[in-house]
This record gives C-alpha cells, sequence and structure tokens, in this order.
C-alpha cells in the first residue's frame, strides 16, 4: 500500500515540497548574519549566537505562526500560511537584531562595521573607518540586518511549508491516530526537518557568516543546498510512508 | 583521539544498542527500565560527541545534540508508525532507519560540505542512533508503551515530546560541552553524561505521573537517586583531575 501512495504523483509532489522546503530553510540560515562566541565579544560581525540557536528560534516561532494562521482560518491557503511563518520568522530576527544592536550600540559601545566589504553594498557608508583592530567588523550594519530579514524569510517560509504539506496529508488519512493528532505528528516532525537543516549550513559555513556579502557565502551555498536538498528529499519520503504505512 | 578511553567505542554500542532496546521492550511492564537504557543510550551518545567534537566543529558543539535529535525523531516516527499490525519490530526498525539517515548526513557532511573530521561517518551514524533510542526510550518510559497509537495519544497530543526532545538533547550535548578541552577524561564526561540522562529521567517521571500514575513516581525516584550518585562522582573526578582545588573567598571590597 506504502508503495503505491508513494509512485502517485500527487505524493510525489509532496516529496518534493518537502525536499524544497528544506533547502529553503538551508539557504535562509546563510542570509542570516551569525557571529557565533566572535560576536558575543564584539570581535565579528553579526549576532553573538550560534546558527542553529538563532534559525531555530525564528524558525519556531514561524511555525507557530504558520499552525496559528492554518488553525484559524477556514481552508487558509498555501500562501497564506506560508506568508504567515515568513512574516513570524522575521519579526523574531528583526527583534534579535534590534535588541542585539542596541545592545552592541550601547552597552558594548561599539560602531557597526563589516569586515567583509569597504562600503556597505546598501547605504554606501565606508566601513573601514570603524573597524577596531583585530577584529573581524562588530555589531550588525544595514547591510547584515537586511540580509538577514531575507533569511528569516525565506527560513519561515520552509518551515511551515512543512507543516503546510503535512497537516493536509496527515489530517486526510484513514489511521484515527494520525488523523486525530495531525498538528502534533505534522508539528514535530516539521521540528526535526528544520533541525537537521539548520545545523548542516551551518557546518558549511563554520560557525560564522555575515550575510549575503559575506565572500563565504556564494562559496559554501551550492554544497551546502544540495547537502540540504538530498537530507530533506530522505525525510520527505519518511514522512509520507508514515500516512501510507498504518 | 588516541587517550585512554575507559570503554572501547564497540562495546559501548553494544552494551546501548542491547540495555535500550531491552528497557523499550519492558516498558509496559516496567516504564523506569525505559528510561535506564535510555539513560545508556545517553551515554553512548555523549561518548560519539565527544569523539567528533574533539576535532572542532566550527560551531559549537550543541549543533551536534541538536542534529542527533533532529534524525532521531524523525526517524523514530517513521519507525513506530511503519510497522502498523507488527508493533515489535517499531523500535528496531526507528534504530536501523535512524542509522541509515544518520550514515547518509555523515556521508555528505564529508564529502560534499568537506568537514574533515576522519570520524564523521561513523560518529554521525552513531549520534543519530542514539538520538533514535533516546526519543524512543524516555517517550516510552512517559507513555509506557511503545505502539505508534498509544505512544502519539500520550506523549504527542499532551506535548511532552517536546520535553524529550529538549531534554534528550541537552543530555547528549553537556557533557562534552561541559568538560572539552585538552584535559578533557572519558571517565569524567561519561559520568557528567549519566548525571545529565538522569536528570531527564526524573522530568520524564514527572511527566509520567501524570499519565501512568505511581509507575511515574517509581520512575522520578530513581531518576532522583541516579543522579545525585553519578553526580557526586562526576564531582570525584573533577578533583582528581584538578591540579588542586583551592577557595578564592569573597572579593576584596579595596582594590589591592
Amino acid at each position: 500500500m506504502a508503495e503505491f501512495l508513494l509512485l502517485d504523483p500527487s505524493m510525489l509532489m509532496n516529496v518534493l515540497l518537502i525536499a524544497i522546503s528544506g533547502t529553503l530553510i538551508c539557504i535562509g540560515v546563510h542570509f542570516v548574519p551569525v557571529g557565533g562566541a566572535p560576536a558575543a565579544m564584539a570581535q565579528a560581525t553579526g549576532i553573538g549566537t550560534g546558527t542553529v540557536e538563532l534559525a531555530a528560534g525564528s524558525g519556531l516561532v514561524g511555525l507557530v505562526t504558520a499552525s496559528y494562521m492554518y488553525a484559524n482560518v477556514p481552508d487558509a491557503s498555501m500562501a497564506l500560511v506560508l506568508a504567515a511563518g515568513a512574516m513570524g520568522s522575521m519579526i523574531l530576527i528583526a527583534s534579535a537584531m534590534l535588541l542585539g544592536g542596541l545592545v552592541y550600540a550601547y552597552g558594548v559601545g561599539v560602531p557597526f562595521a563589516s569586515a567583509q566589504v569597504k562600503r556597505d553594498p546598501i547605504t554606501g557608508d565606508t566601513q573601514e573607518d570603524y573597524m577596531s583592530k583585530g577584529t573581524q567588523g562588530h555589531g550588525i550594519p544595514t547591510v547584515s540586518y537586511v540580509s538577514g530579514l531575507i533569511g528569516a524569510a525565506l527560513g519561515g517560509t520552509g518551515g511551515s511549508l512543512i507543516y503546510f504539506v503535512l497537516i493536509g496529508l496527515y489530517s486526510g488519512v484513514s489511521s484515527a491516530v494520525i488523523s486525530s493528532n495531525a498538528a502534533a505528528i505534522a508539528g514535530m516532525f516539521a521540528m526535526g526537518v528544520y533541525y537537521v537543516n539548520a545545523v548542516i549550513p551551518s557546518y558549511g559555513v563554520g560557525g560564522t557568516i555575515e550575510g549575503f556579502h559575506d565572500r563565504k557565502f556564494k562559496r559554501v551555498l551550492p554544497k551546502d543546498t544540495l547537502t540540504s536538498f538530498i537530507i530533506s528529499l530522505i525525510a520527505g519520503i519518511l514522512a509520507i510512508l508514515i500516512a501510507g504505512g498504518m | 583521539m588516541a587517550d585512554e578511553s575507559l570503554i572501547k567505542r564497540n562495546k559501548l554500542i553494544i552494551i546501548a544498542v542491547v540495555s535500550g532496546l531491552s528497557g523499550i521492550y519492558l516498558s509496559p511492564y516496567f516504564p523506569a527500565l525505559a528510561a535506564i537504557g535510555a539513560i545508556v543510550a545517553v551515554v553512548w551518545g555523549a561518548d560519539a560527541i565527544r569523539r567528533v567534537a574533539a576535532y572542532g566543529l566550527g560551531t559549537g558543539v550543541p549543533s551536534i545534540g541538536q542534529l542527533a535529535l533532529g534524525m532521531g525523531i524523525v526517524a523514530s516516527m517513521f519507525g513506530l508508525a511503519i510497522v502498523g499490525s507488527v508493533p515489535l519490530a517499531g523500535p528496531v526498525v526507528a534504530l536501523v532507519t535512524a542509522s541509515v539517515f544518520g550514515l547518509i548526513t555523515g556521508l555528505f557532511a564529508q564529502h560534499v560540505i568537506k568537514m574533515n573530521i576522519p570520524v564523521m561517518i561513523s560518529g554521525m551514524t552513531e549520534i543519530a542512533a542514539a538520538g533514535s533510542l533516546i526519543i524512543v526510550g524516555f517517550g516510552s518510559a512517559a507513555a509506557g508503551s511503545y505502539v505508534f497509537g498509544t505512544f502519539v495519544q500520550n506523549i504527542f497530543s499532551s506535548g511532552i515530546v517536546l520535553v524529550i526532545f529538549w531534554m534528550g538533547a541537552m543530555s547528549i550535548l553537556h557533557p562534552f560541552n561541559a568538560t572539552l578541552g585538552p584535559d578533557e577524561k572519558q571517565k569524567r564526561t561519561l559520568f557528567l553524561a549519566v548525571s545529565t540522562g538522569a536528570v531527564t529521567m526524573t522530568i520524564i517521571g514527572v511527566a509520567a505521573t501524570m499519565i501512568l500514575g505511581s509507575a511515574g513516581i517509581i520512575t522520578m525516584v530513581i531518576g532522583i537517586v541516579l543522579w545525585l550518585v553519578f553526580y557526586k562522582k562526576f564531582w570525584d573526578e573533577v578533583y582528581k583531575d584538578a591540579a588542586s582545588v583551592v577557595g578564592t573567598g569573597l572579593i576584596p571590597k579595596t582594590e589591592a
């Protein structure tokens, strides 16, 4: 029975959608300006915590807003749920960067500067003059802020897409156990896939990245994306088989 | 990492798989055993993490713990659900699925992302497998069953699975994260792993009292006892490994 289900075009479409959502999460992680421990000491550009923490934090908020939209709007369309997820993630990342920026500016007392570019690609401000010696930049410059918002939008869209696909699938299956707990199973599955796809690119970027203007961005994006796509494809097949296996 | 390992890797894998699975299979009769089996899996996972993360991941030890449980939960849900009318096969299928999932992730991390960690592939397989044993082990200790229907009904709808996810991840990532460094020793790290596993067991016991009643209290009490015993053992190891332990007193009121 399971095999028939998997070969059905609509099921293949679902598997593909889950693989795409995993890839979106992976790409999103590359946009978020993560500084890790060096940034926590204002010695590198970005938010002072790990990739996984930021990606997962924004992803889970996206999941909450997306599931709220799904539960409260009758027959919510895919676009509406995805937009809700993207908004949730963007709000979390934006507030994290805003509050982090306040701490860097008024608490630590550093100007915001990027070590990767001479001029901010968005505002055109010079960066080098504001760099402290021996650091890799500090604070969250405008370009990193914008990049973070793009990343959160992609991540939130990806997370809510997995949820949307799975809850639609699980609530329609014949097994009473799965259909009555569809939200919980779909949510946990989305969370699991989210974590895997948040960690894989963080290994690729090696802990810190400033945003889309970082030289690392172009270098690591293709291989991380390929990895995430394959891993999410496998996760997608497992998720679809759950629905057919009972 | 050729250090003086007290427990060899293969021996630990066998102990963890056997005790983890037998604990899960005995969970309908005595749920606390599933949690004890899961603690052994925590020790295995923590040991695998210490072997992989000793090379430096570039992004901190917590990431690998979260990856382990992320792979573990996907594989466990699949394993328990797919077996349908033969629930006895569920935990084994979950374990095998997690290992394969971990193996593929490890292969990609090593050859596509090029992390250059020699033990990446075997390490990733082990942590995913340990992650699955932890989820199913602590899960069946709280639910009182490893059958998918009861499992989902008892711990998914109530949200206890989130506690298992987070506490499980913390219990395997914390030991190495707290003890890493040039003088890290397997014995000290693994004693801490038992104690973090026991903390998780205690919390699972609290959750289980809501579902299973008195059986949960047994899990909780055993968890507290194991935690105290092994935290003391970890404490003693810290004192033994330290060059010296001195009291610094309070910070002086005036600058010297």
